[in-house]
Formats: C-alpha cells, structure tokens, sequence
C-alpha cells in the first residue's frame, strides 16, 4: 500500500504551524479546521468505515496517521533528549483528541484502533527506513519535519526486519498478522486486542504465540 | 506453501498444551501423515523454544536524539 501523498502534504504544513489545536485533512490542506469540526469529522468518519465505505476508511487512516505525527513531535519537544515514546500512550492520546467522549460505538473504536495500528506502523518503518538509507550512505538531503528519531541503528533494522516478515505472514495468515500490528505497532494488551478484533482472549494469546513464532522462524531465514 | 494455513495454526497451538516429551507421539496423530504440515508446525515449535522475550517489547524506540 503506498503513501504517496504525504510528502506532498507534509510539505503543504510547515512544522510551525503544526501545533494548531486543528487536524486538518488532506482535501482541507492546512486551511485550519476548528476542534469541534476534527472531532466531528473522526466520529463522521468513523461511521462511514463502520457503513463500509473504503474511502472513508482511507481518510480515517490519514486523519490517524497525521494526529498521531503531531502528538509524537510535540510530546518530543516537550523531552529531555534519550526520552522514548510509547507507541501506546500516543494511540489513546490521539482516540481522546479525535473522538473524545462522543462515544461512539464499539465498532467505531474498532476501526480506530486498526487504523492507529496501521498509522503507527507507517510512521515507525518510514522514520527506520529514512534513517538506514542515512546510514548507508544516501546522501540526499531532505527537510525533517519530525523532532524525534528512532534511538538506536539495532531498533531500526529490527524494526523492518519485523515488518518484512510481517507482510509475509500476511500473505498466509491475514488474521493473526493483523494481531500483531494490535499489539506490536498500536501496542494494544492482549484484552484490547481481543475487544478489538472480537475474539477471546485466550484465541488472541494463542495467535500472538504463534505469530511470534512464526515471524521469528522467518527473520531466521528458516522455512516453514 | 502448500497446505491449510489454518491447520498449522490450530496443531501449533494444541501441541503447545502437550508435554514436550508427548509430542511427538501427539504430531503423529495430528498430521496423520500430512508430512508437510508435520514439518512446519515443528519448525514452529522449535522457533517458539528460542522466542524468549521476542516482540513483547514494544518498538518504542522514537526518541530525541
């Protein structure tokens, strides 16, 4: 799945004008919508994915994706250097600034969380991805528009190495890789996971389990 | 890539509730000569030996440089 128009986005919104109170969207550019117009549009999004419309979900995705940036880089300005974030805590923060306490229903917060889950994801493996290209000498310079980085050159090729093997245990167990991006990129608990994806907590075990198992197989370069 | 995906998961799982020294005699039975299926899940269950604290920490590695 690309991402094709972030850059373009990124470039639309300087980091200055990033801590508005707004989450714009991408069809708004920065035009700089109100809170209450976010937060309508998170819970007006979040029941059209429910309704199954595809694009509302794509747009979910961007919204999540965009509030959970800005979280990561304001909650770093705010930190000595060497702090850490929690993939965790931003998530919820982001589900209390999008939709609050409207309290939508639980299927609403179900398609939240995977769209966190995929959100984080993106932004985890494209900051690894940026910083190996660095690493390996790919001189190209590029505006930063993010104030934190991943700590330490283990943590980024760990990173995608999981995520290599993800997207091929995703070929043959789509479910349990969904899991794993639940608890691994959204860092869901188990009981979370299990709420989210409707089954019980004993199955979501099982299936981290196996899934850990299976990707470890996998990153060792064994066939299974 | 041959196989039910669902069926390596569901023998995983249920040898994991064997004990070692049962399981193989438990494979047996499972896979009932699915030699194929019988080779990944113990491919899997080696892995699982070796998984320690593997993906149990989150990859919060973001941080200021």
């Amino acid at each position: 799945m690309g991402w094709p128009r972030k850059d373009t986005y990124l470039a639309l919104c300087p980091k200055s004008g990033e801590n508005g109170g707004g989450v714009r969207r991408v069809d708004k550019a920065c035009s700089g919508t109100s809170e209450s117009d976010n937060m309508s549009d998170a819970t007006v999004m979040l029941a059209a994915v429910e309704a199954g419309d595809s694009k509302a979900a794509e747009q979910l995705l961007v919204l999540v994706y965009d509030e959970l940036r800005r979280l990561a880089a304001s909650k770093l300005a705010l930190e000595a250097p060497g702090q850490t974030l929690q993939p965790t805590a931003l998530v919820h923060e982001a589900w209390l600034r999008l939709v609050g306490d409207q309290a939508p229903s639980f299927n609403n917060r179900e398609h939240f969380f995977r769209a966190s889950a995929e959100a984080m994801r993106r932004i985890l493996i494209d900051r690894a991805r940026r910083k190996h290209t660095k690493r390996h000498g790919g001189g190209y310079q590029r505006i930063d528009l993010e104030s934190f980085d991943l700590a330490a050159p283990a943590v980024d090729d760990q990173l995608l190495a999981v995520n290599e093997a993800l997207e091929k245990l995703a070929l043959e167990h789509p479910v349990q890789a969904e899991l794993v991006k639940l608890r691994y990129f959204a860092g869901l608990t188990n009981e979370e996971v299990s709420e989210v994806m409707g089954i019980s907590v004993s199955t979501a075990k099982n299936y981290w389990t196996f899934s850990r198992a299976w990707l470890l197989n996998e990153m060792e370069g064994h066939d299974a | 890539m041959k196989g039910d995906p669902a069926q390596e998961l569901v023998v995983f799982t249920e040898a994991l509730k064997v004990p070692v020294q049962e399981r193989a005699a438990f494979l047996e039975g499972a896979c009932a000569g699915d030699e194929n299926l019988r080779h990944k899940v113990e491919t899997l269950l080696s892995a699982h030996d070796r998984l320690g604290d593997f993906l149990e920490e989150p990859p919060s590695g973001a941080s200021v440089e």
